[in-house]
């Protein structure tokens, strides 16, 4: 097993090093790449946090909508070749499906983009 | 002069048939596709500020220079604000590549600080219904005047060819994605009828692509996408979210509500369809994070690495969650 620090601990320290001191010391578009770069840092550490509870939770979300045989990328697929098919939904299933679309993407941007589910308008 | 003021400068006296001497040469914007120069030309005793679009000849273009000249000034005849075209040139040994020449418009193009002009002058209203009666008068342009080269969606139905452009983007995804099967099931189950009328569409109108100034809207950018097609889609695209820079609660371009620029739409005589509008911005929502999609998928594959195309990839549940607020149920 690795020591400390942990593999969030050590992207929190990439991305601050590249927000507080790199960002500053480089100019035009390697500097937005910089900023890139310490952003999709940020999104890293909070995957390794976050990522395996989201992914538990997703999988438990799509059960009523495919059955709960095999992992959640073969459920994803299921779900995705069910609703492009020409099969009939029924309003009440649609309705309880984009319900749980929506709390999947709200733990998808709480990773890649916190705050974005804030806005719920049109 | 430099090397690119030179090549103006020559162009320039050939097509006005007199001496040209370019100055205060300045790159607006270093985009990958264009390069937009801002400059002086000198002759006959008086200054024209004009502005330069140059295509690096290698590079991929949606509409080549000259029919995007051509697109723009008949544009301008129909009364829509745009720079007027002086000419334009396929020929890529003046600069190095083609380019069209248009007067330069001075005023805010940076979406945050055209953002900042509109909060410190109030006049986010006018603006965006200045942009409704733009778009208004594209849309009541006879398409026959339209250039050659736009392309014409195939049987005239650009809500068929919409739907099939976003299957094939979606089919084509690394990772298959629910939002975008459930968004595609929606498009498909509140399809509309295709459009009566084509008529010349920008397809990019939106904060970003605007000139604005203290006394409001002075002119539409960025010409290259335009084609025949849905007018309500091109009436959808400046609402989506990402162009209002996170001021949401203004859905058009983060300047105003959508009011004001529906009645600049209908004031000018445009014919504004709700549900169509709803289903072309749930559609170009869902279709611009396939484009994201993409960029991440070049990445990969090595087509084009860059961390910044890698980073679109991450910003897909961004679109997905921006098109499920336009389908529920």
């Amino acid at each position: 097993m690795q020591f400390r620090p942990d593999a969030n601990e050590l992207l929190a320290d990439i991305a601050s090093l590249l927000e507080d001191k790199v960002i500053d010391a480089v100019s035009g578009p390697l500097q937005h790449q910089v900023r890139v770069a310490a952003n999709l840092a940020r999104i890293v550490e909070r995957e390794v946090r976050l990522g395996e509870a989201a992914a538990t939770a997703e999988q438990a979300r799509l059960v009523p909508f495919v059955g709960a045989d095999g992992d959640l990328a073969t459920m994803r697929r299921r779900l995705c070749d069910r609703l492009l098919s020409d099969a009939p939904i029924d309003d009440g299933e649609l309705a309880a499906l984009y319900d749980a679309l929506q709390a999947t993407l709200r733990d998808d941007l709480a990773i890649s983009k916190p705050g974005y589910d804030a806005w719920t308008g049109a | 002069m430099s090397t690119t003021e030179e090549g103006l400068a020559r162009w320039l006296g050939e097509h006005f048939g007199e001496p040209v001497t370019v100055d205060g040469l300045r790159e607006s914007s270093a985009g990958a596709r264009r390069r937009n120069c801002l400059f002086d030309a000198h002759l006959g005793g008086r200054t024209m500020p004009l502005a330069a679009t140059i295509i690096p000849t290698a590079d991929i273009q949606i509409l080549d220079p000259a029919s995007e000249g051509e697109v723009r000034t008949v544009a301008e005849d129909g009364g829509v604000p745009v720079p007027h075209v002086h000419g334009s040139t396929l020929d890529g040994s003046y600069v190095g590549g083609p380019f069209f020449i248009s007067d330069r418009i001075e005023g805010e193009t940076i979406p945050r600080r055209v953002l900042r002009q509109a909060a410190a002058l109030g006049h986010g209203d006018q603006v965006v219904g200045q942009i409704g009666t733009a778009l208004a008068r594209l849309h009541a342009i006879d398409p026959a005047k339209a250039p050659a080269a736009l392309v014409v969606p195939p049987d005239n139905a650009p809500v068929a060819a919409a739907l099939a452009g976003l299957e094939l983007a979606i089919d084509g995804l690394l990772k298959p994605e629910p939002a975008f099967a459930y968004g595609l099931r929606w498009l498909r189950e509140h399809r509309p009828t295709e459009p009566e009328q084509l008529t010349i569409i920008h397809t990019d109108v939106r904060n970003g692509n605007i000139i604005v100034g203290p006394d409001g809207l002075r002119a539409i950018l960025d010409w290259e996408g335009s084609r025949l097609g849905d007018p309500m889609e091109d009436v959808a695209w400046p609402q989506t979210r990402m162009w209002r820079f996170g001021e949401d609660a203004n859905i058009l371009g983060g300047l105003a509500g959508v009011e004001p620029y529906r009645a600049g739409y209908e004031g000018a005589g445009g014919i504004w369809d709700a549900p169509r509008i709803q289903w072309w911005r749930a559609l170009t929502t869902l279709r611009w994070g396939t484009g994201l999609a993409g960029q991440s998928a070049a990445h990969l594959d090595g087509r084009f690495r860059s961390i910044i195309m890698a980073g679109s990839g991450r910003r897909v549940s961004e679109l997905a969650w921006d098109a499920l607020l336009l389908m529920r149920p």
